[in-house]
């Protein structure tokens, strides 16, 4: 019968010698055709309950977690009559198990009976060993009860946790302590019922049992219930009422949950953003009602498309959808989605003729995970941009992020930055320092950039967010900033949430969008010892590592009231002995080359 | 014994939001045998302590009839519920079987029944029954458990009793809730609450 089940050999002995041990151990301690009739009653009284408790599982919301009350019921029959019985019993429940789960294998069968006699064994024998006395229970030493119990339970958890070791099903995560400690929970429940029915057994036998097991049925009953409804609702929950789809909500924040993992083991994964084109001029055409219509189809033919992948589908915004898709690089999402498309537009729908297309088309923006992105928001803003330029192409069309294409106009660059200035301006009559500095690593940021090999994109989001960066120092008190001396402990942490509070001055305005990344990781370090976040190394955004090396060397060389000024020279020193440890050691090196044949110079002239 | 257990099912198949029309429409491959058997088993009856060669005769005629009506229910394994009434009327043949034919009764759990039925009991034998012995093989599958209020009445019956019972509930209850899936059952259900 053994060799029938495809196991791995470690499986095999492993299981083998865990059910001889459990048979071999049943048949010395068992005797048979000594029981007197009235305890075979009890025994299949029960065993009776013990199945119907095997039968109704209570189970527990949001997971699918479930316990069985089979184990406070054995115990409470080792407590009460000792093993001869309990095995017994055991023994009448694996037969009824073995016929009602035919489609489990025989061994595992036979290894969940050995496990189960070993339980039994172990609990019974340090009950006795810790002067537990078989019988009523004896209220003034509990100590045996509590100690039979955590032996029932670990040996339990053992032998699974050898069993799945042995079955090479172990990975990482299977053994968190959260799981141990909700077990814990239900292990102690367990206890308090077993003792609940060694009182109930030993004043009214079968009655007792009856109630015990009537009481657990319908609790399993009700929380079945809960968790019906529970399941019901979250799915209500997340699911958009009009397609069907994915809600905003929960797209994002499986999106969130997916730029988690993928931070911790590489794979490439896509965002997409769908926006039907000319939707309303639809709905003017034709009515909101034939508009909820075409959405819903839309929805519908999203899902048929998606269905034999992987793909996450959701309905974003009004006529907006987004499309998750793990383990996919942007050319083979273009070609997908493209696919889509050109099937889309040979889909006929009713009234697509009073759209300009006279067709059904959307246009789609897609973006790439990449190393360095900071958070999912990021990947939004992206494969939105990516998504209006695609609008800005005519329409029905499929584009990938690219920050050629999509770049600020020179006339937008200007227009935020006099945002910018303006926003500045405030330090002016608050402190004066901070707009100094700003604009000198504005001026600094403006020069670097023309060095290094950037998109424009990137070299005019630099510049931007050098001459924003410490917008957030608005909120601290003037005190604080001009402080002369040491700062105390609560000080220095009003300080360090500027980068939280610039981030969040800046956020409400949606062109900034680009910024916010540089504004909040500022003062992060290379080594990861850095704030608000302590992001390490290739995690921290390339534009955030530039502009932490030029806002400390500028740091460093103005006069602050709070520390002494350096020269260049003793900086680009601190700079080169900081390489790789505060400062990325590649920009550092640049930003030195820069600062030597730019500045140094035309400092000498004045100097001399 | 049996009628309880279907009595109960009925109830608890109502309350469930079930109804009676899967009954009417059981569709069981020799279901006229049920109603033959049951007629034989109650002329042996009244006829054993008659009649004389029926009398000596009954115990292997009892057994027959386990016989047909095991192969009754093990043609309509495939209903629910089918095999766990062949389980538990296979272990009453069992120990009938090696028994002689009679099904032994424990005295003790007699004793709930009253001091006539146990006097009945140790004289001989009373319908199919007689009473466990020193030389009863497998006891512990005769007539052992005795039931007494709070159950509403009076008897003492076997494991294979209880397990066919239960194989009972399963098949009314399927009758009666799944049935039939039509939307009516999920209307009661809602008015329920």
């Amino acid at each position: 019968m053994f060799v029938k089940v495809d196991l791995k050999s470690h499986e095999k002995i492993y299981t083998l010698f865990i059910s001889i041990l459990g048979i071999s151990l049943i048949v010395i301690k068992d005797h048979f055709h000594t029981q007197s009739l009235e305890d075979w009653v009890l025994i299949y009284m029960l065993a009776g309950s013990i199945t119907l408790l095997n039968f109704f599982l209570i189970n527990l919301p949001p997971k699918d977690n479930s316990f069985s009350m089979d184990s406070s019921v054995y115990l409470a029959t080792l407590f009460l009559y000792g093993t001869d019985l309990a095995l017994k019993v055991l023994l009448l429940c694996s037969i009824v198990e073995l016929f009602y789960r035919r489609k489990m294998s025989l061994w595992r069968h036979l290894f969940n009976f050995s496990m189960y006699c070993l339980m039994i064994l172990g609990a019974y024998y340090s009950f006795l060993l810790f002067n537990g006395k078989i019988g009523a229970i004896n209220t003034y030493n509990l100590w045996p009860y509590m100690i039979s119990l955590v032996v029932y339970f670990s040996i339990n958890v053992t032998l699974m946790f050898l069993f799945f070791f042995f079955s090479g099903q172990i990975f990482k995560g299977t053994f968190d302590m959260g799981v141990l400690l909700e077990s814990t929970v239900s292990y102690f429940v367990t206890l308090l019922l077993s003792l609940v029915l060694t009182i109930l057994l030993n004043e009214q036998r079968f009655f007792g049992l009856f109630l015990f097991t009537v009481l657990v049925t319908l609790l399993s009953f009700v929380f079945r219930k809960f968790l019906q409804l529970y399941q019901s609702v979250a799915e209500r929950a997340n699911r958009d009422d009009l397609t069907g789809l994915y809600n905003h909500g929960f797209f994002k924040e499986t999106l969130k949950e997916h730029f988690a993992d993928v931070k911790k083991l590489p794979q490439s994964f896509c965002l997409a953003l769908l926006d039907l084109d000319d939707f309303k001029k639809y709905n003017d055409c034709n009515g909101h009602l034939r508009g909820d219509e075409l959405l819903k189809f839309f929805g519908d033919l999203l899902q048929a498309e998606t269905k034999e992948k992987n793909y996450i589908v959701a309905r974003y915004g009004g006529e907006e959808f987004a499309i998750l898709m793990p383990n996919t690089t942007k050319e083979a999402a273009f070609l997908f989605l493209d696919r889509l498309r050109k099937k889309v537009n040979d889909t006929y729908f009713i009234g697509v003729e009073y759209v300009p297309y006279r067709c059904l088309s959307f246009s789609c923006g897609i973006a790439e995970y990449e190393k360095g992105m900071y958070d999912s928001g990021e990947l939004i803003h992206k494969a939105d941009q990516a998504m209006y330029y695609a609008k800005a192409q005519g329409k029905n069309n499929v584009q990938i992020y690219d920050e050629e294409n999509i770049c600020w106009s020179q006339i937008e660059f200007k227009e935020d930055l006099e945002d910018m200035e303006q926003l500045l301006r405030i330090f002016l009559s608050k402190d004066v320092y901070t707009y100094r500095h700003s604009k000198r690593v504005f001026t600094y940021a403006l020069e670097f950039s023309e060095r290094l090999d950037l998109t424009d994109h990137e070299k005019q989001t630099l510049i931007l967010g050098a001459l924003i960066h410490d917008i957030g120092k608005i909120e601290v008190p003037r005190d604080i900033l001009n402080k002369k001396g040491k700062l105390e402990p609560h000080e220095w942490e009003i300080i360090q949430k500027h980068v939280i509070w610039g981030k969040e001055i800046l956020a409400s305005n949606r062109r900034f969008e680009d910024v916010l990344p540089l504004v909040e990781l500022h003062h992060e370090r290379y080594d990861g010892k850095g704030y608000p976040y302590g992001l390490k190394g290739e995690e921290i955004p390339k534009l955030a590592r530039i502009l932490c090396i030029i806002d400390s060397f500028d740091a460093m060389t103005t006069e602050r009231p709070y520390q002494p000024t350096k020269t260049f020279e003793e900086a680009v020193a601190e700079l080169r002995a900081c390489a790789g440890t505060q400062f990325d050691p590649y920009y550092a090196q640049q930003f030195i080359q820069f600062i030597e044949t730019q500045y140094m110079p035309r400092l000498e002239r004045t100097n001399r | 014994m049996v009628y309880d257990g279907i009595l109960l099912s009925l109830l608890i198949g109502l309350l469930r939001g079930g109804n009676f029309k899967g009954i009417a429409h059981i569709n069981l491959r020799g279901g006229w045998l049920f109603p033959i058997l049951l007629g034989i088993e109650i002329c042996i009856f009244m006829l054993q302590n008659k009649i004389d060669i029926i009398g000596q005769a009954s115990n292997v005629l009892f057994l027959l009839i386990y016989v047909v009506g095991l192969i009754f229910l093990w043609m309509n394994r495939h209903q629910p519920g089918f095999l766990v009434i062949f389980a538990g009327v296979f272990l009453n043949f069992i120990v009938m079987a090696v028994n002689g034919g009679r099904m032994p009764v424990s005295i003790e759990a007699a004793q709930t029944l009253g001091r006539e039925y146990v006097e009945i009991l140790k004289a001989g034998i009373y319908g199919k029954h007689e009473a466990i012995h020193a030389s009863t093989v497998l006891p512990f599958l005769g007539d052992i458990i005795p039931l007494s209020p709070p159950y509403p009445r009076r008897q003492v019956i076997s494991i294979g009793d209880v397990v066919m019972n239960v194989g009972a509930f399963l098949f009314v209850q399927h009758l009666m809730v799944n049935g039939q899936n039509n939307p009516s059952s999920h209307q009661t259900a809602h008015e329920g609450r």
